[in-house]
């Protein structure tokens, strides 16, 4: 029947679009619809067309503007109410037939105003071919004749399918190595590893997918500092989800995660001095892998940064002890978001002390954790000594410029001996801190030396000066008996 | 006869000893109210000993390259035996060098002492003024700190506007057309053998005039009656009177030295941008504070232009007083030239008093 209704439209020109209007009243219900027949004619002839003619017209049946009224011209110009073809498709009448790159941002922004000017400022809206051609626009993602709502499970960029959308691109190797050799395209990869992809994956929609973490019309480049994954704005985006005690109630995990962050050692490195090499969330859990470290991989998660102090824990006896019995190897001292300044109290056997909570009051263990305390006691005093006397001198106005650059050592010193305890090796953690014993002892040497060295001068300018006065006193003398003899 | 005579004879026999302080002895110096004045030729003399005993044993460790001359410095200061104490006493007694001879010329100008016979000596002690203040502008870019870089850029700088010749005299004095390296050694060359020699001769002549003419008398000496007229002998009254002042300055110079040790400041770095507060010598300032305050343009002239013009055309006026004055010689009495003399000393502390508060 297509067919034959396809030869009238091609032998008998506008004048079968007359008989054409009325046969297609007689088409039953279930083909095409009443109200599309009275409104669009373009969708009703292409309806009646073949192939790739047929097709936009099909999809375009189901599609979200086509519901709310939209005809075919509100996109590709000409006259929709028309029947005759050459008028409807008359392009002095505006008729624009596929519209391609910026024409379809034009077009859809006519309608959809704040997500055309969010995604012209955003990374996707501003990178182009190389001659000014962009990459894309609207319908690379929201696909062309059977756009539905975002909400509809058939979205292209619903929660559920808009991975796949994303991947479409930034999964193709080829493809991105042409706009972007820079970036990586395993992100789908390391994502069906994550918490999140796992969970996406059998349906739950509620987990974050592409856009929740990089936005959508308005996804910025990920070192630009307005963009949702930027270094500094990473907390804020995970938290918008994980700080949710409403929206997380059915994960069962804490949302407190951001708050303990904040006031963390990382956090206020990262969010208040502005450190940006400080870690966010990403940098521990992953970013497109996300899932929390596991015991075997906590050590490995710290170390990345903190390489020194993994290996010196990978070779302390803690480590086999503390994956005997489960325990989070730094996490367990030091905590996880909520990470501290360390002091000096987290050893020992004091209150504060970190190592009591496993260690019997007289093990073995607790004893060298005692003694390693009790060195870092003395060398500290011992350097507020130094430090006072080299001041002192300093106040008296001598120079100890020397003294002070040397005592500048003393915190490198107690730096590397405080890394050491991660040995938990007495014999290691001496040989350091016996260092910081030596460069102290210089140092006070120095300041009491210098402090002699200034009575010293005193002293000898007294002695001088009273010196110079007595031959003053003499010579005045002198001076009086010969004025007086020659008066 | 003691060893100590019998070892005088011998030099004497050879050198004449007793000729010269029998002249000495007959040489007389007026005593009055004014001779106290008499003395700051002889502090300023003292203190240039100083400087050259002093200068020479930090030449020992002074290194003059921009590299190491701020680190030899701190060495001096830090670790040479005294070395501390031979800096600062340098330093201190430059200052009050410059101190003394300033306050020897005032003297000098108000007592008219600079009348006929003794022109050249003004001559001369004008000439060893403005050299001492060289030594000075000099010494102070050699620790290569900080302050003493940006106050000899500003300091060269002002040569520039020196019509027709000031920047060729710039770029001879820095070395080039910025104060670097160059410029350090080519100012330690200046303070240590051009300066040195040029100031020896001038001061062999000045001592010469003042040996052959004898102290100036008050201008109203020959009024005063003989009973008034009293003279001292230069040997021993006044050369002891000389040594005890001397030995006062010695102490105030160790006590300045060991209780005000002279800083080093921070290590110049040519690229770093100027630190606040730079400011030249003391006296420096008032003419650095002038210049400051003309206005960049007078009419067609450049402000800095005239300022500097006018500082050269006064200082040739004060340098030729006794070429001007003819009216003291013949012994009248014009005291504009004492107004002039009490508006210049306030001028001075007045603008150098507003550069060290601004």
């Amino acid at each position: 029947m297509d067919n034959f209704i396809k030869k009238i439209i091609i032998n008998h020109g506008h004048i079968s679009y007359l008989c054409l209007t009325v046969l297609l009243f007689l088409i039953p219900a279930s083909i095409l619809s009443q109200e599309t027949v009275s409104k669009d004619n373009c969708l009703n002839c292409h309806l009646i067309l073949d192939g790739k003619f047929k097709q936009p017209a099909v999809l375009f049946s189901s599609d979200i503007h086509f519901k709310k009224g939209i005809t075919c011209s509100a996109c590709h110009g000409g006259d929709s109410k028309s029947d005759d073809q050459d008028k409807a498709m008359n392009k002095a009448a505006g008729f624009i037939g596929i519209p391609h790159g910026q024409q379809v941002l034009k077009i859809c922004s006519k309608c959809h105003a704040n997500e055309f000017n969010n995604f012209v400022k955003s990374v996707h809206g501003q990178s182009n071919t190389g001659n000014g051609t962009i990459i894309n626009n609207c319908v690379t993602c929201h696909g062309i004749h059977n756009i539905v709502p975002v909400k509809s499970p058939s979205s292209k960029v619903n929660g559920l399918n808009i991975v796949k959308t994303c991947t479409g691109c930034h999964s193709n190797a080829s493809y991105m190595r042409t706009y972007n050799p820079g970036i990586s395209v395993d992100q789908l990869e390391k994502y069906k590893t994550s918490v999140h992809g796992q969970r996406i994956f059998n349906g739950d929609s509620k987990v974050a997918n592409c856009a929740s973490c990089h936005g959508n019309h308005d996804i910025k480049n990920v070192k630009d500092p307005q963009s949702r994954v930027y270094v500094t704005n990473v907390p804020s985006t995970c938290n918008k989800c994980h700080g949710d005690a409403n929206y997380m109630k059915e994960y069962n995990i804490p949302t407190d995660q951001y708050e303990k962050y904040k006031s963390s050692v990382h956090g206020i490195a990262l969010l208040e001095k502005g450190d940006k090499n400080a870690p966010s969330c990403n940098k521990c859990h992953g970013d497109h892998g996300a899932a929390p470290p596991e015991v075997e991989s906590i050590t490995k998660v710290c170390g990345t940064c903190h390489a020194l102090n993994e290996q010196m824990f990978q070779e302390s006896p803690h480590k086999d002890a503390f994956q005997k019995k489960n325990i989070h190897d730094c996490a367990a001292c030091h905590s996880n978001h909520g990470i501290s300044k360390t002091s000096d109290e987290m050893i020992g056997n004091g209150e504060k002390s970190f190592c009591i909570k496993c260690h019997a009051n007289q093990d073995k263990g607790i004893q060298v954790a005692i003694t390693m305390k009790s060195y870092i006691d003395s060398l500290l005093k011992e350097v507020n000594l130094a430090s006072y006397l080299i001041n002192k001198a300093e106040q008296k106005g001598m120079d100890v410029s020397d003294a002070k650059f040397d005592s500048n050592d003393i915190k490198k010193v107690l730096i590397t001996t405080r890394n050491v305890i991660h040995y938990s090796n007495l014999e290691k953690f001496t040989g350091s801190i016996n260092e910081g014993f030596n460069i102290t002892n210089k140092a006070k040497i120095t300041g009491e030396e210098s402090i002699k060295d200034y009575y010293v001068r005193r002293i000898g300018l007294g002695v001088s000066t009273i010196l110079i006065t007595i031959i003053c006193v003499a010579l005045y003398f002198k001076l009086r008996k010969i004025e007086k003899k020659r008066t | 006869m003691s060893i100590f005579s019998k070892l005088y004879h011998k030099i004497d026999e050879r050198f004449q000893i007793n000729d010269l302080i029998s002249f000495m002895k007959k040489k007389e110096v007026p005593l009055y109210r004014g001779t106290i004045w008499y003395y700051f030729g002889g502090i300023t003399l003292l203190l240039f000993i100083i400087q050259v005993v002093t200068g020479i044993l930090l030449l020992l460790y002074y290194k003059g390259s921009a590299d190491i001359a701020f680190e030899s410095v701190q060495f001096i200061s830090a670790k040479v035996k005294f070395g501390w104490l031979i800096r600062s006493i340098h330093s201190w007694s430059a200052n009050l060098m410059v101190l003394a001879a300033f306050i020897h010329m005032f003297s000098v100008f108000f007592t008219k002492a600079y009348r006929k016979p003794r022109e050249l000596s003004w001559y001369s002690g004008f000439i060893l003024l403005v050299l001492a203040m060289g030594f000075g502008f000099t010494g102070y870019l050699l620790p290569w700190n900080e302050l003493s870089l940006f106050a000899t850029k500003v300091g060269t700088d002002i040569t520039k506007t020196i019509p027709f010749v000031g920047e060729y005299i710039m770029n001879i004095l820095r070395g080039g057309e910025e104060v670097t390296g160059a410029t350090l050694s080519r100012f330690f060359g200046f303070h240590v053998a051009l300066l040195p020699g040029i100031f020896i001769f001038f001061l062999a002549a000045h001592l010469i005039f003042i040996q052959r003419q004898g102290m100036a008398a008050p201008e109203d000496w020959d009024e005063m009656s003989d009973k008034k007229k009293i003279n001292i002998p230069f040997f021993p009254n006044f050369m002891m009177r000389d040594l005890l002042i001397w030995l006062i300055i010695i102490n105030v110079l160790s006590i300045l030295a060991v209780f005000f040790p002279w800083e080093l400041g921070k290590k110049a770095e040519e690229l770093a941008p100027a630190p606040a507060g730079i400011k030249p010598e003391w006296y420096f300032l008032f003419m650095f504070q002038t210049l400051k305050l003309i206005p960049a343009k007078l009419s067609v002239i450049d402000g800095e232009v005239f300022g500097v013009m006018m500082f050269g055309l006064a200082g040739l006026f004060w340098f030729l007083i006794p070429f001007w004055d003819r009216k003291t010689p013949r012994g009248k009495k014009w005291y504009w030239i004492n107004y002039l003399g009490i508006f210049v000393i306030i001028f001075i502390l007045v603008f150098t008093i507003i550069g060290f508060i601004t």
